[in-house]
């Protein structure tokens, strides 16, 4: 048992920054060595500010700590998904309070279970790459498609001649334009698959 | 290029979480679409879990408790990364990031992906329109709508809110030009008739908490009927 070392941490002064490193450090450690006393730390410093954070915003006492047991339980479940490039751990751990709020307010309200908040902020998701990008793409080569190119709308021809002619990615294009990488996506589609109709007319 | 933003207001009740699930959604999707918004969304989150939880002084809700909680927390195990390979394959099969109409091909973003198994089927609709209805489990009513090259919604106004995501495609309503990942709310205050120009059509994803209310000519005969049309 544990019970009583983490919490004389907390009254010492220390200051934003620092304190953004030392946790970033602390949870490292969770992740890579199960680290009961870093994990102590991390509990010591944030359970109990996220207890006045949720008693604020679900204004009962019991939801309040059952906020802080399961955001809690996530941090030192799942440390290793915790990446100090992309927020401070003080970012990380509220977004993880936020979803699991979210999700027990919709439990609460007895909604079904259509929007929850993974689909919002997948915070806690292990990253997957992009599964069907050059599925259509492969199809149609630049030979095929030469003059029926020309036929093609404007915003559909600038996309497929950076993607096929200049060998741009999707998401440089997108950048460029000024438009959602989606839109650049489905202009691709939407021209290969115009260029496909026109070859199989052709033939 | 986006130009249609949701308001600062929107964005922050987003990042504190206590926008409605259904509006949440859309603020999602367009963040997905929009660096501007996601860059946004990041820097208000990172302020607010900073004000709540780095500056906030703690020492007055100290509570036994916590060494109990602590204690039983870490008899827990680690989660187990998931294997990559096979979430992947589990996921390509179960999730297509689509939705098709009359042969063409639009790429969701990605906070809509899991609607795409929710999306009824696509009925058509007066004056070159689609309409796919989505069931969301919330108040209110969720479309895909699609209007071909030259398709109209009747002019109407709103008795409660309206949301729009340009998902692919631009159109017009007499106010302004709206392109892809535009983020476009409506009210009562609002009178417009939406029609696209572009060769490709528009498909929106669309959510009215009330019928419409349609205003001019031939199409006011729709009112008593809107609830089942434009939802």
């Amino acid at each position: 048992m544990l019970v009583g070392i983490p919490l004389e941490h907390e009254n010492s002064a220390i200051e934003p920054k620092e304190c953004a490193v030392e946790m970033s450090d602390y949870l490292v450690k969770v992740a890579e060595d199960r680290c009961k006393v870093s994990f102590a730390r991390v509990f010591g410093f944030f359970a109990p500010r996220l207890r006045s954070y949720a008693l604020k915003q679900l204004g009962n006492e019991a939801l309040a700590m059952e906020l802080v047991q399961d955001t809690m339980s996530n941090v030192w479940q799942k440390a290793h998904l915790f990446n100090s490039e992309k927020g401070s751990p003080s970012t990380w751990i509220f977004t993880i309070a936020r979803n699991i709020r979210f999700d027990m307010l919709r439990k609460v309200q007895n909604r079904k279970e259509d929007i929850c908040a993974d689909d919002l902020w997948p915070v806690l998701c292990e990253q997957t790459p992009d599964a069907n990008e050059q599925a259509l793409d492969e199809q149609v080569t630049l030979e095929q498609i030469g003059h029926l190119f020309e036929d093609l709308p404007e915003k559909q021809k600038i996309v497929l001649e950076a993607i096929y002619i200049e060998g741009k990615s999707q998401q440089e294009i997108a950048d460029e334009l000024e438009i959602p990488l989606g839109t650049v996506k489905s202009r691709t589609r939407l021209a290969l698959q115009r260029l496909k109709g026109m070859i199989s007319d052709y033939d | 290029m986006i130009k249609f933003h949701p308001t600062p207001e929107l964005i922050e009740q987003f990042v504190t979480g206590i926008l409605a699930p259904a509006e949440s959604l859309m603020v999602s999707a367009h963040c997905d679409m929009c660096k501007y918004c996601r860059d946004l969304v990041d820097t208000k989150t990172a302020e607010f879990a900073f004000d709540h939880l780095e500056l906030e002084s703690a020492a007055a809700s100290y509570d036994p408790q916590f060494d109990m909680m602590l204690a039983n927390i870490t008899q827990q195990p680690a989660a187990e990364p998931r294997d990559r390979a096979r979430v992947n394959t589990l996921e390509q099969e179960a999730l297509s990031t689509t939705i098709e109409l009359d042969g063409k091909t639009f790429e969701l973003p990605k906070s809509l992906h899991r609607l795409v198994q929710k999306k009824g089927n696509w009925s058509s609709l007066v004056g070159k329109l689609w309409q796919a209805p989505v069931d969301l489990g919330y108040d209110g009513v969720a479309n895909f709508i699609y209007m071909e090259k030259g398709g109209t919604v009747p002019e109407h106004t709103h008795r409660g809110s309206e949301l729009t995501l340009v998902i692919n495609g631009e159109f017009s309503d007499g106010m302004n030009q709206y392109d892809s990942g535009d983020f476009i709310y409506m009210n009562g205050d609002h009178t417009h008739a939406p029609k696209s120009d572009a060769p490709e059509g528009c498909l929106v994803f669309s959510i009215v908490d009330q019928p419409l209310h349609f205003t001019s000519g031939i199409a006011r005969l729709l009112n008593p009927f809107s609830h089942l049309f434009f939802r």
